[in-house]
């Protein structure tokens, strides 16, 4: 394709990129740089404040928080997930269309589209009620949970049923020649030829999880704050500061490692672009 | 008895559908399809002492979502819609103009290099949205470098930052959405069809006209669904206008979240809602038709 383009217009090209380029990543970069910034009174730049951070009950707690929250939901999620893109590719009806048909795409696309704003206050709302009318669903890990699992397994049944799209249906056909009843043949022809997408999914799941802020937010109580949240209060609280440098210069340390590290392990083909605000 | 087996075997069929996609699908509809029933409900619903939702049904959040409250009428909020509404259309411009320049420089590298520059470009946007924000906060708070600049060159009073404020706003919420529009953009201009920029050549047209004539055509449908995925969380965002607006520039999406965290008052909140989906949706619906007059297909659409 290059040959379609003149080279000084590719030369202005690869010029205005570059801004964009640098735009992109000089603000995460001025963090990390200012994580080593000096220990009050010190001059010397250094790891005092990632030093700082381990001594620190409040974040240690924070993040213990986020993986058991993370862990726990997209198990559930991805176990949800994975029955609801393998039942809707095997089971549904080709025959008939229209409202009914269309009905469990409608359901699974409602958390992906929704403004995650409306999907939190949604459920502070119901779980406000909830625990009004019952005494149950105190705001805490287990609602958040809940409101997380909700927005994983479609996620996660997406994921799925595109890898059953790319299966052939006579496979299905044979094993059930072969007299295999739906169980036997979804535990041992299914699980094992989807295995990819299931993993895959449960890691989406995950770092949905771990990025989740807005939802989290708004479904979190006064004992249950995560990664996100614990940042969220320390900078609305008290702006910039040193320890938060060096708490945000890991979790995108975290994040641009194991984006790269996923990209190099999977297939070109199945190279998945999509960009998350993680909100 | 062909009929009869067929039945059975569609009544299999159904049981299978509901034992596997049941649960899942009964899940959405608890946690999420009905409490955002309930919150649309609450907002027809007046408001209580303590800013609950009180019985008779009541138009009376709607009248304060117009600017009507005890103290008379007030054009804040209609204010407040109509900041988040040009935050969203310049937040799609601005993105537009650095993601086609960035868009076509990928396309024009070996195909080999091209996931990997456009990975390049996704990859900040998989940090959390807290982080990102906080990140400009640094870079455009009272004592950097950026306000020292402006502070000098007479822009701001001295003393002042870059930060809160609308500029600052527009600044995050641009950064935040830059990939959403490269992404469809990026998706469009990959299958575009080259031998109309060689036909033009050809007639011996201009670059410009080139562009506007062969190459811009092409990328509507990638254009259009970028506008989407960018105005529309944009005109919403929570997290931007709280971290960088300040309390002078809010958004919709603040305002709604304090009637619900600091001093509460859930029908005005619900109100505000219903009133902000039915601007996305008429949005979504504009763009649908646009893009199917134009006879694109959804295929960029994520």
């Amino acid at each position: 394709m290059s040959q379609h383009l003149t080279p000084p217009i590719r030369r202005a090209l690869l010029l205005t990129s570059l801004p964009v380029y640098i735009l992109l990543y000089a603000p995460l970069a001025l963090i990390a740089v200012f994580s080593f910034a000096p220990a009050p009174g010190g001059t010397a730049a250094g790891l005092h404040w990632y030093d700082a951070l381990l001594h620190a009950p409040n974040v240690l707690a924070a993040l213990r928080r986020s993986l058991t929250l993370a862990l726990g939901s997209s198990i559930l999620g991805t176990v949800l997930g994975t029955l609801m893109g393998f039942g809707l590719s095997r089971f549904r009806s080709r025959a008939r269309s229209g409202f009914a048909a269309a009905l469990p795409s409608l359901i699974i696309y409602t958390p992906i589209i929704m403004p995650s704003l409306v999907f939190g206050i949604s459920e502070l709302i119901f779980f406000n009620l909830m625990h009004n009318a019952t005494g149950l669903f105190a705001a805490g890990l287990l609602t958040m949970g809940i409101a997380h699992v909700t927005f994983q397994a479609p996620y996660v049944a997406l994921v799925v049923f595109a890898r059953m799209a790319g299966l052939d249906p006579n496979l299905f056909e044979a094993s059930h020649d072969l007299y295999a009843n739906g169980r036997q043949s979804f535990l041992h022809l299914t699980v094992p030829v989807i295995r990819p997408a299931i993993i895959g999914g449960f890691l989406l799941a995950f770092t949905l999880s771990i990025d989740d802020f807005t939802i989290s937010y708004f479904t979190a109580g006064p004992g249950s704050t995560t990664l996100p949240i614990y940042i969220y209060s320390a900078v609305a609280r008290k702006g910039i500061s040193p320890d938060i440098n060096a708490l945000a210069t890991l979790m995108i340390a975290t994040v641009i490692g194991i984006g790269l590290l996923q990209y190099g392990f999977t297939r070109q083909k199945d190279r998945l672009a999509v960009p998350r605000t993680g909100d | 008895m062909q009929g009869r087996a067929e039945r059975t075997e569609r009544l299999a069929r159904a049981w299978r559908l509901w034992m596997t996609a049941g649960p899942g699908l009964f899940w959405i509809v608890i946690f999420l399809l009905l409490p955002s029933l309930i919150l649309l409900g609450i907002g027809f619903f007046s408001i209580g002492n303590y800013g609950n939702p009180h019985l008779p049904l009541s138009l009376e959040p709607f009248r304060e979502v117009a600017g009507y409250s005890i103290l008379g009428w007030s054009p804040d909020n209609i204010a407040t819609i109509l900041r988040s509404l040009l935050q969203a259309v310049s937040a799609a411009g601005l993105t537009i103009l650095l993601a086609y320049p960035v868009v076509f420089f990928i396309v024009t590298q070996p195909p080999a290099l091209r996931p990997l520059l456009l990975l390049f470009v996704i990859l900040p946007s998989w940090t959390n949205q807290v982080v990102r924000t906080y990140a400009w906060m640094e870079l455009l708070g009272p004592g950097s470098a950026l306000s020292h600049l402006a502070q000098n060159a007479g822009l701001i009073p001295p003393h002042l930052g870059l930060m809160p404020g609308i500029l600052a706003m527009q600044i995050g919420l641009t950064y935040n959405y830059l990939p959403y529009m490269v992404v469809p953009l990026y998706a469009a201009a990959e299958k575009l069809d080259w031998s109309l920029v060689e036909a033009g050549r050809d007639l011996y047209a201009s670059g410009r006209r080139l562009f506007w004539s062969a190459v811009f055509p092409q990328t509507i449908p990638g254009l259009l669904s970028g506008i989407i995925l960018v105005a529309i969380p944009a005109f919403g965002d929570y997290v931007v206008p709280t971290l960088l607006g300040g309390g002078k520039s809010m958004m919709i999406g603040s305002l709604i979240a304090s009637q619900f965290l600091d001093t509460p008052n859930w029908p005005y909140g619900a109100a505000l809602t219903i009133f902000m989906l039915i601007f996305t949706c008429a949005g979504l619906i504009v763009f649908r038709v646009m893009s199917k007059r134009l006879g694109s297909s959804e295929g960029s659409m994520i």
